[in-house]
């Protein structure tokens, strides 16, 4: 399943809110969808991605945002 | 008779009703138009003043006053709940079952802190966000706190994004006049990359932080507590250890917009960023926390919505067909301690800016304590378009007009 989180626009609390709260209710598999126009939404999904053992699939600058598809792997395993 | 219903009297649905009633005094006069405003509470409560019950005891009693003092006489106030809103019947169902028609429907039912959603936590917990009960109970706590670790964690989503970092240094600064600081770790356990989530803020806020003995420990969503042996654990697979722990708890939407399947199981209303309509209509608002709409959580985003808000319902009542577009300001006071304060300002295309701390902001955070109450009256609005300019852009509602840009530096 694929997650879409539009997160354009948000720049406090920022595009990492949005995808926690995604991220609590997806299964392991699932993909999610981030747009953001945050330039610190890279990085920050990036480290969260590091850290949180998921994966980052896709960074891609669109016109005027920035889409990063992250794919759930199993949590707490 | 035309009729607009105002569900919540929190910042928000004040504000609303009370602007809506001026720029609608000859409609309503006439008999041709009427206000409601829904809230089964007695008292609206001034949120921020939690802070100052939690972490510097004062009394409740200063940040609470009742509704009905609060509003224009002009608008009518149902003191009960809506128990149901039923958008496609244009009509809200309360006192379990009396039907009540709206031509335009604004919904400010704000958000709830929600402990009990992760599992231990509101047994294992404080927080200064529920109630004002609740920020006591952190003052009683703090008060006799002699020696250990102080963990302030936040969980996502929660209103008010400044206050778990204004907790931190806020505890920092009573453990030192107490002259126990030596003996209190504080640790602050975020979800974010940073110590706060925009990266100009942060910039101001960790060195402070540090130089004041507080462990960050960042990239930490909480998953569970274990209230038994006094450890949280992370989504992470981290735990953290702590002898008080004071919690920013996940917040949801209300009951009422869960219940009438309006906002899924968290309640956050469907809501276009800009016009503030619920999506897909054209007579029903959502405004403040109770929206989906990806902002801060915060008084000042309800405030300028529903100044937005306003004007489009009385553009639409007017027959003028003006749609006003929210831009997205934020302007929120975050406290450091030592009587210093920095702003978190920015709007939907201008993200919030490395500033320095000052008394001076300090001082006007405090001023606005006092001038709040005024603020709900509508009273101040012509300082703030002064100072600030409107928090919205303008479609004159024809096609091929041009938005007006109205954004400007705050």
């Amino acid at each position: 399943m694929r997650h879409v989180v539009d997160a354009r626009g948000s720049f406090c609390p920022g595009p990492i809110t949005e995808l926690i709260k995604t991220y609590r209710k997806a299964q392991p598999g699932d993909e999610i969808e981030l747009l953001a126009t945050d330039p610190a939404a890279k990085s920050d999904v990036a480290a969260w991605a590091a850290k949180s053992k998921n994966e980052v699939v896709e960074v891609k600058e669109e016109q005027g945002y920035i889409r990063i598809v992250i794919r759930v792997t199993p949590k707490g395993g | 008779m035309k009729r607009v219903v105002i569900i919540g009297a929190g910042t928000g649905g004040i504000i609303l009703a009370n602007a809506l009633s001026k720029k609608l005094k000859a409609e309503m006069k006439g008999g041709r138009l009427e206000i409601v405003v829904f809230d089964g509470s007695e008292s609206h409560v001034y949120q921020p003043g939690n802070i100052d019950i939690a972490f510097r005891g004062a009394d409740p009693k200063i940040f609470r006053r009742p509704i009905t003092q609060l509003l224009s006489r002009e608008v009518r106030l149902f003191k009960r709940p809506v128990s149901r809103i039923e958008l496609d019947n244009r009509a809200v169902i309360y006192d379990s079952g009396l039907k009540m028609d709206y031509d335009y429907l604004v919904v400010a039912t704000g958000s709830v802190a929600a402990p009990e959603t992760i599992p231990g936590l509101a047994e294992a917990s404080l927080n200064f966000h529920r109630s004002q009960e609740d920020a006591r109970r952190v003052w009683e706590a703090l008060s006799t706190f002699r020696r250990g670790r102080i963990v302030v964690l936040t969980a996502l989503p929660h209103k008010c994004p400044p206050s778990p970092v204004e907790a931190v240094f806020l505890i920092d600064e009573l453990m030192r006049k107490k002259g126990i600081r030596d003996e209190v770790e504080i640790a602050y356990a975020t979800p974010y990359t940073r110590a706060y989530p925009a990266h100009g803020i942060a910039d101001v806020v960790e060195p402070e932080m540090e130089k004041r003995g507080i462990t960050t420990y960042t990239l930490f969503n909480i998953d569970y507590v274990d209230p038994s042996t006094k450890k949280i654990y992370s989504l992470e697979r981290e735990e953290l250890a702590y002898d008080l722990l004071i919690a920013i708890p996940p917040h949801r939407g209300a009951e009422v917009v869960i219940n009438s399947g309006i906002g899924g199981e968290e309640g956050w209303i469907p809501t276009d960023k800009r016009t503030l309509k619920i999506r897909g209509l054209d007579d029903a608002y959502a405004i403040g926390d109770a929206t989906d709409i990806p902002i801060s959580k915060s008084g000042v985003v309800a405030h300028l919505e529903a100044i937005t808000t306003a004007e489009s319902i009385a553009s639409q009542i007017h027959g003028m067909g003006k749609v006003y577009l929210y831009n997205g300001r934020i302007n929120c006071p975050l406290e450091m301690g030592g009587r210093r304060a920095v702003f978190v300002s920015g709007t939907y295309t201008r993200q919030p800016e490395r500033q320095n701390p000052s008394i001076a902001k300090y001082l006007m955070k405090r001023l606005f304590n006092r001038l709040y109450w005024t603020m709900l009256s509508g009273a101040l609005e012509p300082i703030f378009n002064i100072y600030l300019g409107p928090p919205y852009d303008v479609n004159e509602g024809a096609e091929g007009v041009e938005e007006v840009s109205r954004d400007r530096p705050v």
